[in-house]
């Protein structure tokens, strides 16, 4: 990088927490040896600040799962990344060299998916990617028939993408980004509209190109999806970067106990357990009734269960081990959209006093 | 140069492409027909001095000049929303960001798009002007007018420079069309402004001959008029168009500066659709 190290994890909305050592070696050591990375990258539309001093550090390799509440800025930066918009200010880096306006050909070695997949839609899968292959990097024509193969459209690469599912203008669309054999693949939301069998055939797919050396950063709000594939993770909210590093470094630290008890035994509960914990470690579920969550090392799993029955509440149900979804909330504040967010419904609307109840107290 | 025949393989796989020329030959085969149909036994009209004779357009070798009319004429109007058509679409569908994510120039991959599209319309006035001809022979052996001024040789030696002419006058309205469909990065709304500027520019014509007789579609059908001949589009401007020669250059600047335009602004652009 030619900027300054940036200091990457930066301490984001409601971040707990220590960074690990793990982290802050990555990501405050020098950009060698990074795929990608940016520093204090800004960029602005009108008043509104997308980016705001965003600084990543992709190390080369891996799957780097990009995630953020909407509006927080990864479709900005992939935007960036791409050379479709360019920041107002900060450094990109790719593949070890600087990224400015006009370095358009660092792309050559980028394959992007960009939001939605975009075709012709009077043209076959085929003509397709063969028309998209005559802009950029040189591709040889047998390779296009190795991705149709790749993503299993080779039996209806002929007919016209109008006639396709959003799941096969997806596969399509990953293709083209992998059209010029990329040494960094760029893909903002890949498994939109997939069904299951290709979600799990598309990370089989981005796993291997990792493993082949290559560094695949996906752009995600499918954190379960996130949490089977990425190796590292960087968490954005309001276009900065609140926790960046390894997948499962920063899962060590997000422990979480769920316990299920009866309904009306669930405050009871919060009172036990809150001679033990932090009132903000206690979370009841707003989804399933007589689930409470403890944000704690999973392994403390069996004294909560013994603390419970020491007052007379008995578990009916456990589940212990780390969360990726708590992870992310806890950093970006459960919201922090620009888009807006959808928000509880009225008690008045459903009849439930307690009705988006969180947080125990 | 692979851009190149990329944007000629999609234009020619694209049904705007043919549905557009399909149009124009379609109606411009019926009207010849028609009028060959009709003509049969009469004379030439005298009644009003205004009112062109409909069996000129089944007489050579003045059907050649007709039938180039109607191709430059309303074959601008087409070309003008068929460049609006492909330009808008490589915004609306995305598929200009996709080439520029692989790293491609914008400006040579729309400088392509454009070249390809003048070619194809380049192609499409060629062919409606042939099948235009053939229909008129056809029209005249309907009528029982005499072909025999089918090989006029001034006008046939005269023949491809018109053409030629007519091709630049044709790509000059496509690029308007190209270019306004580029700042509206809308296919639709490139095609809607399109057609109102064609349509605006012709009625503005009837109050401000003076300025309206520059402006680009005025200009390009008075760069059609030939010497002796009236070669002119839809809307000529009547007696304050432009000379010919004058048009010409005029025709140019339009071209290259609606070009410019819509290389620059694709240039600037944030892609963010």
């Amino acid at each position: 990088m030619s900027g300054s190290p940036g200091t990457g994890t930066t301490g984001g909305t409601g971040a707990a927490g220590a960074v690990s050592p793990a982290i802050t070696a990555r990501v405050t050591g020098p950009a060698d040896g990074l795929a990608l990375a940016t520093r204090g990258l800004i960029k602005s539309y009108g008043s509104r600040r997308a980016l705001d001093g965003l600084d990543l550090s992709v190390p080369t390799g891996v799957v780097y799962g990009f995630l953020g509440p909407n509006g927080a800025g990864k479709t900005t930066t992939m935007r960036v990344l791409t050379g479709l918009i360019h920041a107002d200010g900060g450094t990109v880096e790719m593949l070890g060299r600087p990224f400015k306006r006009g370095d358009r050909h660092r792309l050559f070695e980028v394959g992007a998916l960009v939001e939605s997949p975009t075709f012709y839609p009077y043209l076959s899968a085929r003509a397709n990617l063969r028309e998209l292959s005559a802009s950029g990097a040189h591709v040889a024509p047998r390779r296009i028939e190795e991705l149709l193969d790749l993503v299993g459209l080779c039996d209806r690469a002929n007919d016209k993408v109008q006639g396709y599912s959003m799941g096969m203008k997806q596969r399509l669309g990953i293709a083209g980004a992998l059209l010029s054999d990329p040494k960094l693949l760029l893909l903002d939301e890949p498994a939109n509209g997939l069904d299951p069998a290709g979600i799990v055939a598309m990370r089989d797919t981005l796993k291997a190109l990792a493993d082949q050396g290559k560094t695949v950063f996906v752009s995600s709000h499918l954190l379960a999806e996130i949490q089977v594939m990425a190796d590292v993770v960087g968490i954005i909210a309001s276009g900065k970067l609140v926790r960046e590093g390894p997948l499962k470094d920063l899962l060590a630290m997000q422990g979480v106990v769920k316990v299920r008890v009866q309904p009306n035994r669930v405050d009871a509960a919060i009172v036990t357990l809150g001679t033990e914990f932090p009132a903000e470690r206690l979370t009841e579920s707003d989804r399933d009734e007589g689930w409470l969550s403890v944000r704690v090392a999973p392994d403390l799993a069996e004294a909560i269960s013994q603390k419970l029955a020491a007052a007379g509440i008995f578990v009916s149900g456990m589940e212990s081990g780390t969360d990726l979804e708590m992870l992310f909330l806890e950093l970006t504040g459960g919201q922090i959209s620009g888009e807006g967010n959808f928000v509880g419904l009225p008690a008045s609307a459903n009849g439930d006093a307690s009705a988006g109840k969180g947080t125990a107290a | 140069m692979r851009l190149f025949f990329s944007g000629l393989r999609k234009l020619v796989r694209r049904p705007a492409t043919w549905t557009t020329v399909g149009i124009l030959i379609g109606l411009l085969v019926l009207i010849v027909l028609a009028v060959g149909a009709g003509v049969n036994g009469r004379t030439l009209r005298s009644g009003n001095a205004n009112a062109v004779d409909p069996k000129l357009l089944v007489t050579f070798p003045g059907a050649y000049d007709r039938i180039l009319q109607f191709t430059t004429g309303l074959g601008g109007l087409f070309a003008l929303a068929y460049g609006a058509a492909i330009a808008g679409s490589e915004w609306s569908w995305g598929t200009f960001k996709s080439a520029v994510a692989r790293g491609e120039s914008r400006v040579r991959y729309m400088t392509a798009s454009y070249v390809s599209i003048a070619v194809m319309i380049g192609f499409g006035i060629l062919l409606t002007f042939v099948v235009g001809v053939v229909a008129a022979i056809v029209g005249a052996n309907l009528g029982g007018v005499s072909t025999g001024g089918l090989g006029d040789s001034a006008t046939l030696n005269d023949l491809p420079l018109r053409l030629l002419k007519g091709w630049l006058a044709v790509i000059e309205e496509g690029a308007l069309g190209f270019a306004i469909a580029t700042l509206a990065r809308s296919q639709l709304a490139g095609i809607g402004a399109g057609i109102a500027f064609y349509f605006g520019e012709g009625f503005a014509a009837i109050f401000l001959p003076d300025i309206v007789k520059y402006l680009p579609f005025s200009v390009a059908n008075a760069s059609l008029v030939v010497a002796g001949s009236n070669t002119a589009g839809m809307f000529a401007g009547g007696a304050s168009a432009l000379p010919a020669d004058q048009a010409e250059v005029l025709v140019a600047v339009w071209l290259v500066g609606a070009l410019l335009v819509a290389l620059l602004f694709s240039d600037r652009a944030e892609i963010t659709g």
